[in-house]
């Protein structure tokens, strides 16, 4: 970015504003004054606003290319609902495997009632122990929604901010890029059922 | 003893359930927010509540402060199961008159021995 070249002329750039803002000062010039102290505040942030409007575009890609004018929040919500995919699918597996443990739980019961010697009593108290974990241990679907809820939140805020701020600014970006991942209900119109492939992958001779 | 079971995801409260059911608590309840828990505890009755901190509508620290505002609920114990692990949080729930804090992910002895101080407390003051 920072050539000699173009530093050398920001700077001959810089030295005549000082002089004309000087120059209007002390010829009691107010409204030129101004407007040659506003030219050079905007000479500072203009690097930042470039730079904020990267950052935005990069947030964008990064969430899976968010739209370019923020006011379309659309495809922000869309990368926000994958976020509440991934919980509901955390959930559901969750509530899955929870099923299983009390269902094993019970079945040592079963086992239990029809007396056992010390050795398998032994064993069996290990295997309720250890289901009792697997149940516990699925309390991460707890931690990481929550941890996914907080992002979500901060992505969108960050992105309401870089919108008041008017960033970034619009610009056409190749979308469409990479692969799609995991489709998401109500969101992915792209998606087909496992039929759909089925009658697809039989219409292509397969 | 019945108890109120309040967390806003279903796993958590269902492995709560459990592991009070692994202690011979099986008479329990669930909420999904403070507020469902509040109206929940005015109607019936509750011996004991475990509640979450970080949940929509009303948080666990809304719900322990309106317990303890409230003529009726005020000597209910509370134990609060969180991910909530900030020192000045602990001493909020702790000056708003938490009986207990659990800090997510935690383990079925944890839960025990929490439940057993509690319980051993509110004898002696008894």
């Amino acid at each position: 970015m920072n050539q000699p070249g173009e530093a050398l002329s920001d700077k001959s750039a810089l030295v005549q504003r000082l002089q004309d803002a000087l120059a209007a000062l002390e010829s009691g010039d107010e409204a030129g004054w101004r407007r040659e102290i506003d030219a050079l505040a905007a000479l500072r942030a203009q690097p930042m606003m470039s730079g904020l409007g990267r950052l935005a575009r990069e947030l964008g890609q990064a969430l899976g290319e968010l739209p370019s004018v923020p006011s379309e929040a659309g495809e922000l919500d869309d990368a926000c609902a994958r976020l509440d995919h991934v919980v509901q699918m955390t959930e559901q597996a969750t509530h899955r495997t929870l099923d299983l443990a009390e269902e094993c739980r019970a079945l040592t019961e079963r086992l239990r009632a029809d007396g056992l010697n010390a050795e398998q009593g032994e064993i069996l108290e290990r295997i309720r122990h250890n289901l009792t974990e697997v149940a516990l241990t699925q309390s991460y679907q707890d931690l990481t929604g929550q941890i996914i809820r907080r992002v979500v939140g901060i992505v969108r805020r960050v992105h309401e901010g870089f919108g008041a701020l008017g960033l970034p600014p619009p610009e056409e970006e190749a979308r469409n890029q990479g692969l799609a991942g995991p489709a998401v209900n109500g969101l992915d119109r792209h998606a087909v059922s496992q039929v759909d492939a089925d009658d697809l992958l039989s219409d292509l001779g397969l | 003893m019945r108890i109120l079971i309040v967390d806003d995801f279903s796993t958590m409260r269902r492995i709560v359930k459990n592991l009070l059911g692994d202690l011979g608590f099986t008479n329990t309840a669930e909420a999904e927010d403070g507020h469902a828990a509040l109206s929940m505890l005015q109607t019936q009755s509750f011996d004991f509540v475990v509640t979450d901190w970080n949940m929509p509508v009303m948080t666990g620290i809304e719900l322990l402060k309106a317990i303890r505002n409230d003529a009726k609920l005020k000597t209910l114990p509370v134990l609060m199961v969180t991910a909530e692990a900030k020192r000045e949080q602990i001493i909020e729930a702790a000056q708003s008159g938490v009986n207990g804090y659990i800090i997510k992910p935690f383990t079925a002895q944890t839960l025990e021995e929490k439940l057993g101080k509690i319980f051993e407390r509110l004898a002696a003051s008894a």
